[in-house]
C-alpha cells in the first residue's frame, strides 16, 4: 500500500479557498522536514489569503527555509512594499542555489503577475515543475487571453495528477475563460468539489460566474448570498453580486460601497472610478 | 452452478420438486422418503414404510399427495398433510423404478423391473393399462406434459413412445366401471388402450431414462452406453438427431431445461454436465470427489434443479437470476434480456435505453453481475464475469432514450469488479497486483492506486472512495489521500447498499446484514438462517431488507421484524415511505404497498424522539404520541414542535402534559392574552398562587394581582401595589385592614410601572422550508441538468436568432487573433513553425524534474513569452454597431458617437450612469490561485450548452427590455392603475413601440405642467388641455385628460370645444360618474358657441411641437423631428436638443435606432 499523502487535506483546503480551515487544520503529525515545510508554506500563504501579511512578515524570521523567505517576500510586496519586495526576488532569483526553489519562482510569477508584467512573470514560472507553478501559468495565459498557451500547461498538469484538486481547479478556470459548453463542465467541477469537500466561498464563487455565463442570474444569486453568509466581506463575492445584481436589475449600490470600502484596491472598485473618468473623457471627445 | 441447499443422507435414488411450496421429497435407498424445506434446510418430515430402496417419487400438482414406488413392487399414495400412507397398489411383479401423476387425470404411470409400464386410476385405485413391449427392465415412464404420450427407457437399449389417446378418450367419455375392469383384464399384455407408437433404437446399451422436451417434439435419453442422445419426432416417425458424448460411465438421468436451452445429465461419472441443445456442445461440468449421480429433477416453475447422488442430494440452479441494478435519484438502471433500461419511480415507467453485447461464449453466468451509473455523464458500467470478468462502459446520449436502433461499440476491459468513483472516473480491480486502475470516460487509466487489504471486490464509497471487499472484512479506501478511512470485520459481503444520505450503510452477505456508519462504525449485525436478497433504506433510517421468502426491516439498534412474506424472490430496489419498488427475476418493477406503521411506531420508541424520524412530518408524530400517551414522550413532541415552530402542537402538548406554566408563556409570547387570562383562572381553581400572580403579571393585570397578594395574606405588599399603580380605592381599603402596619413608601424615587406590551397580532405556525440534501447523483444531476436545461430553453426562447452573429464574432477572433500573432512574431505563413517555439521544447521536460541550478539566468535567456491575445471585451467593439455592446465593453467614446450618429443623441450626461453599469456588469470574477490577481471573464449573451469553446458571444447586456417594460410599468401605476399593453412581440418594435409610448407621455405631462404654471392665461390653458388629448395615452388616463379638458372648457364658457371633449370622453367607455358629467356638459351646451377662440381644431389632425406646445397641423410644411423619441417640433426649434428625451438633437441626420443584433445581419 501506497504512503499516505498527509498534506492532502491541508493543501485541497487551501486551494479550495478554505484559508482559515487550512490553518486550523495545519497540526498534522508525523510530517518529515520537506513536507513539514510545505506545510508552513501553505499555512502562511493562507494567512496571506485572509490578509494576515503583518502576522507572516513577523513570524517567519530569516533562518526560514528559502520557500517561507518567499512567502514573506509576497506578504511584504502586498503591504505596499512593491520595491523592496521586487528588488530581494530579483537578487534570490539570480542566486543560482535558490534561483529555482519552486516556491519562489511562485511568488516571484505571482508578484510580477500584481505588476501586470506578465513576461517577467513567465520568465521564473514557465518551465513549471510543481503543480502550483503550471497552476500559475493557466492564469498568466488566462489574464494573456491566451487560452491556447493556458490549455497546453492544463494537459501538462492533467498527465501529471488528472485529478488534483489543482488541476481541476485549473481546468474549470480555463473552461471559463474559454466559454460556451465548457461553462458547463465547469460547473460540475465546482460542483464535484462542492459534494466532495466542504462548501466555501470560492467555489460557491465558482458556481456562481459560472450560472452568471450560462445566464442564470437568479441562481447564481443565491449561490454569492450562500458565499456572503460565509464572509460577508469577501472582495469577490461582493463584487459577482454586483454584477449579477446588475443584470437581475436589482439595485447594487450598498454591494459596491461595501467593496469600495473593504477592498478599495478590487478590479471592479478601479474599472469603476476609471470608468467615470473615461466617461467624462468621452464625453469631452464626443462633444 | 449455484447451490442452494445440501442434504447428507443414504443414497438418493428419487427427487420431486413440490410445484409451489419450497420442498422437495428426497426417496432414498435405505426406504425413508423425505420431505425437505430448501428454503429454510429444514428436514420436515420422513415418511418409512417402504420395504428396501425407494427409486420413484412424485409430488401431485394441486393435491397434498404424493406416490412413491419402491423395490417392496409397492406403489403409495401418500397425504402428506395428514402424514399418512393413503393406499398401496398392488401390481407389479419386481422393483418399481419411477412414478409419476398425470397432471390433469387421476393417473400415476409407473415403470418397473417386471418389464412393463403401467397407468393407475388413484381414485378408483385400480390399474388402467398395462403397457408391454419392453424385454428388459423399464428404467423410467412418464407422461408428456401435454400430449396423450409417454416416454419409456429400458435396458432392452431402446426408447419408446407409447401413444395413451385411446386411455384418455375411455376416460373423458363416461364408461361403465365394471366394463372397463373387464376390458383391462382382455388388454393385459397387449391391450388397445395404450399402443407403441416408435422404438428409438440407437443406444448400445441399456438406457437409464428418457424425457420429453416441455415444449417441442423432442426426446432427450441417457445410456449405460456413456451416450446422450437427441431424438425428434412428428406425426408418423421419430429420428436420431444427435448424440452428446463426453460422460465417462453410465449415463443416469437426463433432461431438457424448462427455460433455456440446455440439456442437463448426470451420471455415474460423479459429474453433472450441461450441454447447449442447439449447438450440442458440452457448456459445463460439475464433477463430485466421491459421489456417483442417480437421479435429476427439475422444478416445474422457478430455475431449480436437484441431483441425488450416493450420500445426499443438491439443489441447485444454473445461473443467476438477480438482474444487475444501479438506483440513481428517481430511476433506477437494469438490464433486461439484454437491454439496458430504466424505470422511473415517480411515473412508473420503464425505458429501453440500449442494447448492451452479447456475450461472446455460451458458457452460463455471463450475463451482468453489477452495474454503476454516473448520472451526470449518462454513463453506465456494465460488470460481468464474461471472459474471467469484464467490465463495459456505454455512454449514453441523452436523446437516445427509447430509440432501440442505437447500438453503440461499449469500451471493454478485463476486471470484474468495477464502480464508478467520480462523475466521470471509475475504478477497475485488479485483483493479481491487488490494485485498482482508475480509468477515464474514454476508457484510459489516469490513475493506480494499491489496495490496503486483500480485495475482491470493491463498491461504491461516496465520491473518490472506495469500499473495499476481502474474504473477512470491509474498509473505506479514499483514494486521494491513499487513507483508510474505516474498516470492518463482517462475514464475506455480497452487496453494499448506501442510505441517501451517505451516512449508513448495510452490508448484505450471505446470511447477514451488517449496518455500519460511513466510517464504518459498527451500529448491529443480524443474522439471517435464509439468505439475504436485498434491501433499501428508507426515509426514516430504517434498513428494509429481503430474504429469500421474507421482507424485514431493521431498525437502527438492529431490532428487526417481519414486514411480509414472500412466494418468490424479489430485489428492493428503493422505499418511499409505505411503498416497496423492487424487481423480480425476470427483470420487471413491481410496486408493493406495506405497512409501515409497525417499524415506523417502533423506531419513534426507540428514539424517544419525534423531530428527526419524522423528519418535519409531525403530524404521524403526534398520532404516535397519543398511543404512547405517556408524560415524557408528550414533553419531547412539545419540544421538538416548538424547534419546528408549529404552535399548535405545542400547545397540545402542553396541555397534555399539564405544563401550565410553559402553556401560559407560550399563551403570552404567541398573542393570545385571553388565554393567559384563562390560565390564571385555572391556576386560581388549582391554588397555584405563584402561577396566578405570574400569570396576572404577564397580563398587566395590576387589579388582579392586588387581589391575589390579599388573598394569600400578603396585605402589605398588596397595598404597595394598588399605590404603585394608583388603585387608591382599593389601597384605602387595605390601609384600613392593615391598620397601623401600612409600609412606608420609599420617598422620592420614582417608580415605573411593570406593563408588558400589548400584542399586535397573535401567532400560528411558523413558516417551514424545506431543505433537500444532495448527494453525489441527486445534487449533481436533479439540479444541475434541470437548471442547466431550463436556461437552455430560456435562452433559446430569448436569443433564437442569434447563431449568425456568434459565428461572425467567431471569425473575428480567428482572423483577428491569427493576424495578431502572425505580425508579431513575423513568421506569417507557418502556423506549424510557430507551434514548436519554446513551448514544445520547455514543455517536454518532465514535470517532475527539478530545474537545473542556475537555471535563472538560463531561462530568462532562452524564454519568450507569447504575445497577449485580444481581450474579449475588445472582439465586442470591433463588430458591434450596438452602443450598448460598446458601453460594456467600456469604450464610452465609440458607444457615444454611435448613439449620436444613430440616434443624434447629443445630451450623453443622462445616459452615464446606465454607461457605467453597462460596463461593470460585463466582467465576473474569478478568483484562482490564492493571493494572485483575480480573473475577470466577460460575459457574453445567449449561452446553450451546445455552442463551441472559444467562440465569442456578445455582452449580455445588464438590461434588457423586460427592465424597461417593468419601468414603464412602474409610470402608469404612478399616473392610475392602468395595464401593461399585451403580449411582446419582436424586442426591436417593441423597444420602438415602447419609446413612442413613452414619448407621447412625456409630452402629456409637460404640457399638463406648463398648464399649471399659466394661471393666467385661460386660452392657452384650454389650449394646452386640449392638446393632451392629442396625445396617445391609455384609455383611463385619456378619459381624465379628457375629462379634465372639458371642465376646463366648460368653466371658460368654451361650449362647442367642450361639448367635443364630452363627446370624446363618451366614447371612451367612461365610469357611470364621468359619463353622467359628460351628458349633462353635452346638454348644457347644445347649440353654444365658444367664447374663446383656440388654436385646436379637432377636425384636422396635427401633432403637437413638442418644444413650443402649438400643433402642427397635417400638411404644414418644414416640421422637424427628434431622431431618437420621434417627437416633432415646428422649425425653428432644429438643432436644439430635443426637450422630451433630452438626449437627442432635434433635427439631427442619424440613421435610426438600432438595439439588437438581428438588426445588424
Amino acid at each position: 500500500m501506497a504512503t499516505p499523502d498527509l498534506l492532502f487535506n491541508l493543501r485541497n483546503l487551501f486551494y479550495l479557498g478554505a484559508y482559515q480551515a487550512a490553518i486550523n487544520n495545519s497540526d498534522v503529525p508525523g510530517l518529515d522536514a520537506d513536507a513539514a515545510t510545505e506545510r508552513d508554506t501553505i499555512v502562511f500563504r493562507s494567512y496571506i489569503a485572509l490578509g494576515s501579511y503583518q502576522l507572516v512578515i513577523s513570524e517567519i524570521d530569516s533562518s526560514a527555509a528559502t520557500s517561507l523567505q518567499a512567502v514573506k517576500l509576497l506578504a511584504l510586496y502586498l503591504t505596499g512594499d512593491k520595491e523592496g519586495a521586487i528588488s530581494s526576488l530579483k537578487e534570490w532569483l539570480s542566486d543560482s542555489a535558490i534561483g529555482s526553489n519552486p516556491v519562489l519562482r511562485l511568488i516571484a510569477g505571482i508578484i510580477f503577475m500584481h505588476g501586470q508584467d506578465y513576461n517577467e512573470a513567465l520568465k521564473h514560472t514557465h518551465s513549471g515543475g510543481t503543480l502550483d507553478l503550471h497552476a500559475l501559468n493557466v492564469q498568466i495565459f488566462i489574464k494573456m487571453h491566451r487560452s491556447d498557451y493556458a490549455e497546453k500547461q492544463l494537459k501538462i498538469m492533467q498527465q501529471i495528477d488528472e485529478d488534483h484538486t489543482l488541476t481541476q481547479l485549473a481546468n474549470a478556470w480555463l473552461d471559463i475563460a474559454v466559454g460556451g459548453s465548457k461553462i458547463r463542465e465547469a460547473y460540475l467541477i465546482f460542483q464535484d468539489f462542492a459534494e466532495k469537500y466542504p462548501m466555501t466561498g470560492m467555489v460557491l464563487n465558482g458556481k456562481a460566474v459560472c450560472c452568471m455565463h450560462m445566464g442564470s442570474f437568479e441562481e447564481a444569486e443565491t449561490l454569492l448570498l450562500e458565499a456572503l453568509n460565509k464572509d460577508a466581506k469577501d472582495p469577490e463575492t461582493l463584487a459577482n453580486l454586483i454584477v449579477c445584481n446588475l443584470h437581475l436589475g436589482k439595485p447594487s449600490s450598498r454591494f459596491l460601497s461595501q467593496l469600495k470600502l473593504s477592498h478599495p484596491d478590487h478590479v471592479l472598485v478601479k474599472n469603476a472610478a476609471s470608468s467615470d473618468a473615461n466617461f467624462e473623457r468621452a464625453l469631452q471627445a464626443v462633444a | 452452478m449455484l447451490t442452494k441447499f445440501e442434504t447428507k443422507s443414504n443414497r438418493v435414488k428419487g427427487l420431486s420438486f413440490h410445484p409451489r411450496r419450497p420442498w422437495i421429497l428426497a426417496s432414498l435407498h435405505s426406504g425413508v422418503i423425505q420431505m425437505w424445506d430448501y428454503r429454510m434446510g429444514t428436514l420436515l418430515d420422513r415418511f418409512d414404510e417402504h420395504d428396501g430402496p425407494v427409486r420413484g417419487v412424485h409430488f401431485h400438482a394441486t393435491q397434498p399427495l404424493f406416490v412413491s414406488g419402491g423395490d417392496d413392487y409397492k406403489i403409495k399414495v401418500w397425504n402428506y398433510k395428514t402424514h399418512r400412507c393413503l393406499f398401496t397398489l398392488h401390481g407389479h411383479l419386481d422393483y418399481i423404478r419411477t412414478v409419476q401423476f398425470h397432471h390433469e387425470y387421476p393417473w400415476i404411470v409407473s415403470a418397473s423391473d417386471d418389464q412393463t409400464i403401467r397407468i393407475w386410476n388413484w381414485q378408483s385405485r385400480t390399474c388402467v393399462a398395462v403397457l408391454t413391449g419392453h424385454n428388459h427392465y423399464v428404467m423410467c415412464a412418464s407422461f408428456h406434459p401435454k400430449e396423450d404420450l409417454v416416454v419409456s427407457a429400458s435396458l432392452d437399449q431402446t426408447v419408446r413412445v407409447w401413444d395413451i389417446g385411446a386411455l384418455r378418450k375411455k376416460t373423458v367419455s363416461p364408461a361403465d366401471d365394471i366394463l372397463r375392469l373387464t376390458q383391462m383384464n382382455t388388454d393385459l399384455f397387449g391391450g388397445v388402450d395404450a399402443v407403441v407408437k416408435y422404438v428409438l433404437e440407437g443406444h448400445d446399451r441399456g438406457v437409464n431414462w428418457a424425457s420429453f422436451h416441455p415444449s417441442l417434439p423432442l426426446i432427450v435419453s441417457g445410456a449405460d452406453d456413456r451416450q446422450v442422445k437427441l431424438w425428434r419426432m412428428n406425426d408418423t416417425k421419430a429420428w436420431e438427431v444427435d448424440t452428446l458424448r463426453g460422460h465417462m460411465n453410465n449415463v443416469s438421468c437426463v433432461m431438457f431445461h424448462a427455460k433455456q436451452d440446455i440439456i442437463v445429465s448426470n451420471s455415474e461419472d460423479k459429474s453433472i454436465r450441461i450441454w447447449d441443445a442447439t449447438k450440442r456442445t458440452g457448456i459445463q461440468t460439475f464433477r463430485r470427489e466421491h459421489d456417483r449421480f442417480w437421479i435429476l429433477a427439475a422444478h416445474p416453475e422457478m430455475n431449480l434443479l436437484a441431483a441425488g447422488h450416493d450420500s445426499g442430494m443438491i439443489v441447485f440452479k444454473l445461473e443467476r437470476e438477480r438482474p444487475a441494478f444501479c438506483v440513481s435519484g428517481d430511476t433506477v438502471f437494469y438490464v433486461k434480456d439484454r437491454f439496458l433500461r430504466f424505470y422511473e419511480y415517480s411515473t412508473q415507467k420503464e425505458v429501453q435505453v440500449a442494447p448492451i453485447r452479447r456475450p461472446g461464449s455460451v458458457s452460463l453466468n455471463q450475463s451482468p453481475r453489477t452495474l454503476s451509473y454516473s448520472p451526470t455523464e449518462n454513463a453506465v458500467l456494465i460488470c460481468s464475469d464474461a471472459d474471467g470478468g469484464s467490465y463495459e462502459l456505454y455512454i449514453v446520449p441523452k436523446d437516445s432514450a427509447g430509440r432501440s436502433d442505437y447500438l453503440q461499440e461499449a469500451k471493454k476491459g478485463a476486471g470484474g469488479s468495477a464502480v464508478f468513483v467520480a462523475r466521470n472516473r471509475f475504478a477497475v480491480l485488479e485483483k493479481s497486483s491487488n490494485q485498482v486502475l482508475v480509468r477515464n470516460l474514454k476508457n484510459e487509466i489516469v490513475k493506480k492506486s494499491p489496495l490496503p487489504i486483500a480485495t475482491d471486490a470493491i463498491y461504491y464509497a461516496g465520491t473518490g472512495n472506495l469500499l473495499c471487499k476481502a474474504e473477512d472484512r470491509v474498509a473505506i479506501y479514499d483514494l486521494q489521500q491513499r487513507l483508510v478511512l474505516g474498516e470492518l470485520q463482517t462475514p464475506a459481503v455480497k452487496y453494499v447498499v448506501w442510505s441517501t444520505d451517505m451516512e449508513s450503510v448495510a452490508l448484505l452477505s450471505k446470511h447477514a446484514v451488517v449496518i455500519a456508519s460511513k466510517k464504518l462504525v459498527h451500529r448491529c449485525t443480524l443474522h439471517e438462517t435464509i439468505r439475504v436478497k436485498s434491501g433499501a433504506w428508507d426515509e426514516n433510517g430504517v434498513f428494509i431488507y429481503t430474504t429469500l421468502n421474507h421482507m424485514k426491516y431493521c431498525l437502527p439498534n438492529g431490532d428487526s421484524g417481519i414486514i411480509k412474506t414472500l412466494d418468490v424472490p424479489i430485489y428492493i430496489t428503493r422505499v418511499v415511505g409505505n411503498n416497496i419498488f423492487c424487481l423480480d427475476r425476470d427483470g420487471k418493477n413491481k410496486l408493493i404497498a406495506v405497512d409501515a406503521s409497525e417499524y415506523i411506531f417502533k423506531l419513534a420508541l426507540l428514539r424517544k424522539r419525534y423531530g428527526p424520524c419524522y423528519d418535519g412530518n409531525i403530524q404521524i408524530a403526534v398520532a404516535s404520541a397519543k398511543e404512547i400517551d405517556d408524560k415524557d414522550h408528550w414533553y419531547r413532541l412539545g419540544i421538538e414542535a416548538l424547534r419546528q415552530g408549529n404552535v399548535g402542537i405545542v400547545e397540545y402538548a402542553y396541555q397534555r402534559t399539564k405544563n401550565f406554566e410553559r402553556l401560559a408563556f407560550l399563551y403570552l409570547i404567541t398573542g393570545y392574552l385571553d388565554k393567559v387570562g384563562f390560565m390564571c383562572k385555572i391556576a386560581g381553581q388549582n391554588n397555584n398562587l405563584m402561577g396566578q400572580f405570574h400569570n396576572a403579571l404577564y397580563l398587566g393585570d395590576a387589579k388582579k394581582r392586588v387581589e391575589i397578594l390579599e388573598n394569600a395574606g400578603q396585605l402589605p405588599l398588596a397595598y404597595v401595589t394598588a399605590v404603585t399603580h394608583g388603585l387608591t380605592e382599593i389601597a384605602e381599603r387595605i390601609a384600613a385592614e392593615l391598620g397601623e402596619n401600612v409600609p412606608a413608601l420609599p420617598e422620592g424615587k420614582s417608580h415605573s410601572l411593570l406593563i408588558p406590551p400589548a400584542p399586535l397580532t397573535a401567532c400560528g405556525d411558523w413558516p417551514l422550508l424545506r431543505v433537500m440534501r444532495g448527494i453525489f447523483e441527486g445534487g449533481l444531476d436533479a439540479t444541475g441538468r434541470a437548471e442547466l436545461e431550463e436556461d437552455d430553453e430560456a435562452a433559446g426562447a430569448d436569443w433564437g436568432d442569434e447563431d449568425l452573429d456568434i459565428v461572425d464574432a467567431s471569425e473575428v477572433v480567428a482572423n483577428g487573433g491569427d493576424g495578431f500573432v502572425d505580425v508579431e512574431e513575423g513568421e506569417p505563413n507557418e502556423e506549424d513553425g510557430e507551434e514548436g517555439g519554446w513551448d514544445l521544447e520547455d514543455l517536454e521536460l518532465p514535470p517532475e524534474t527539478e530545474t537545473p541550478k542556475a537555471a535563472g539566468n538560463a531561462r530568462s535567456a532562452v524564454f519568450v513569452a507569447p504575445t497577449p491575445g485580444i481581450p474579449v471585451s475588445q472582439i465586442w467593439t470591433q463588430r458591434s454597431s450596438l452602443a450598448g455592446e460598446h458601453a460594456a465593453a467600456g469604450n464610452f467614446d465609440t458607444a457615444m458617437r454611435l448613439l449620436s450618429r444613430q440616434l443624434g443623441i447629443k445630451n450623453f450626461a443622462p445616459l452615464k450612469p446606465l454607461f457605467l453599469d453597462l460596463h461593470m456588469g460585463s466582467h465576473t470574477y474569478l478568483r484562482a490561485l490564492a493571493a494572485a490577481p483575480v480573473i475577470s471573464v466577460a460575459v457574453e449573451k445567449g449561452w446553450s450548452e451546445s455552442a463551441s469553446p472559444n467562440v465569442r458571444g456578445p455582452p449580455a447586456l445588464v438590461f434588457s427590455f423586460s427592465q424597461l417594460e417593468d419601468r414603464l410599468k412602474a409610470a402608469y401605476k404612478a399616473t392610475t392603475e392602468g395595464k401593461f399593453p399585451e403580449a411582446l412581440r419582436q424586442e426591436v418594435d417593441e423597444v420602438k413601440e415602447l419609446i413612442e409610448i413613452v414619448r407621447e407621455y412625456v409630452l402629456g405631462l409637460k404640457m399638463e405642467l406648463k398648464r399649471k404654471e399659466l394661471k393666467d392665461d385661460v386660452t392657452r390653458q384650454q389650449e394646452l388641455a386640449a392638446y393632451f388629448t392629442n396625445c396617445k395615452l391609455q384609455r383611463v388616463h385619456m378619459r381624465l385628460v379628457l375629462a379634465s379638458a372639458m371642465a376646463l372648457c366648460f368653466k371658460q364658457r368654451n361650449y362647442a370645444t367642450a361639448a367635443h371633449f364630452a363627446r370624446m370622453l363618451l366614447e371612451n367607455s367612461p365610469q357611470e360618474a364621468q359619463a353622467r358629467k359628460a351628458r349633462q356638459v353635452m346638454q348644457a351646451c347644445q347649440d353654444k358657441e365658444d367664447s374663446h377662440q383656440l388654436n385646436y381644431d379637432f377636425r384636422n389632425p396635427f401633432v403637437v411641437c413638442g418644444a413650443t406646445y402649438v400643433p402642427i397641423y397635417r400638411g404644414q410644411k418644414g416640421d422637424v423631428s427628434c431622431p431618437y423619441c420621434g417627437s416633432r417640433f415646428v422649425p425653428s426649434i432644429e438643432g436644439q436638443l430635443c426637450t422630451i428625451c433630452e438626449l437627442a438633437t432635434v433635427g439631427a441626420d442619424a440613421s435610426g435606432l438600432l438595439c439588437s443584433p438581428t438588426q445588424l445581419r
